[in-house]
């Protein structure tokens, strides 16, 4: 029996500004900050909180780098936020009809 | 949840990725340095043909090879000793394009190096070889990234291959493929790179 949790992957990613995170850097691979900011479409302190939500869950990776002497924080999603994605869309599908039964 | 709701979650989730897809162009520096390496190769492949020049161009086309690998596999170490579950996904979802890439590099490097250890000095095959898996490499990476413009650059690359052909066993091909480098590699990597500044 597979040791991930459900209730947490509902928790976390039934915020539409945490699943927007996580899908966003499944196909990005890593975004810098303001990147993520502006691709979500919310404020610096809304992203930083969501964010740090999914770094403590483990969803997320942070990095912090000084790029042309510019501090800057990276972000990409783990192996586990990865999985915790996959298995949130396999959930949603599962909950969809049969393909047979919608298209009558 | 109902059934709309599910829907438009999924529909949610789909646009997202769409958006983060485009960020792909993270490897728009990888795809620039290897057009400028290679180009450099085929010039310097055609100076010494037109004797220009006398250098061996095997050495020329082992750098040529082996520095943009170098600069390619970079990251390589830090993930490899960073297997942890915390530890950043190498390429998240976008790998499938990541991998097209290695393989087509893989492929072309083992051509390459065949011809350089062989001592063939007559491959006119080589060249449209080349174009053409450039032409693949391009085509799928446009379909695998949704960047709709790449799949003109796959088609720009197999005329090239059709253009080379054609050159063949003639010096001036040398010079064709390196400029078809530049045009169709160097730039689109170029652009890449601006993209992603400029993404979402």
């Amino acid at each position: 029996m597979s040791d991930f949790d459900h209730s947490a992957i509902d928790e976390l990613l039934q915020s539409r500004v945490r699943l927007a995170i996580v899908a966003f850097l499944a196909s990005a691979g890593q975004a810098d900050f303001s990147l993520l900011r502006d691709a979500i479409k919310t404020t610096d302190g809304n992203a930083s909180v969501h964010l740090r939500k999914l770094e403590d869950a483990g969803y997320v990776a942070m990095e912090k780098r000084f790029a042309n002497r510019k501090p800057q924080t990276t972000y990409a999603l783990t192996e586990r936020g990865r999985k915790a994605l996959l298995d949130y869309v396999a959930h949603l599908e599962a909950l969809l009809p049969p393909k047979k039964a919608r298209n009558k | 949840m109902n059934e709309d709701a599910v829907r438009d979650d999924i529909a949610f989730i789909r646009r997202t990725m769409e958006q983060g897809r485009r960020v792909v162009g993270a490897w728009g520096p990888d795809v620039l340095v290897w057009g400028i390496a290679i180009a450099i190769g085929y010039f310097g492949t055609y100076a010494r043909v037109r004797g220009y020049w006398t250098i061996d161009p095997d050495w020329l086309w082992l750098a040529c090879i082996l520095l943009p690998w170098a600069y390619t596999l970079r990251r390589l170490p830090a993930r490899l000793f960073a297997r942890q579950p915390d530890a950043p996904a190498e390429r998240g979802l976008a790998s499938p394009l990541a991998m097209q890439w290695f393989a087509c590099g893989i492929f072309l490097t083992i051509l390459g190096l065949a011809t350089i250890f062989s001592g063939d000095r007559d491959p006119w095959w080589i060249n449209p070889a080349v174009a053409g898996v450039m032409g693949i490499g391009f085509f799928a990476s446009s379909f695998l990234s949704n960047v709709a413009w790449l799949r003109w650059v796959g088609i720009a690359w197999w005329v090239g291959e059709v253009a080379l052909f054609a050159l063949r066993q003639r010096p001036e091909a040398f010079l064709l493929a390196g400029a078809l480098m530049l045009v169709l590699l160097a730039v689109p990597g170029f652009v890449l790179m601006r993209g992603r500044r400029e993404c979402p």
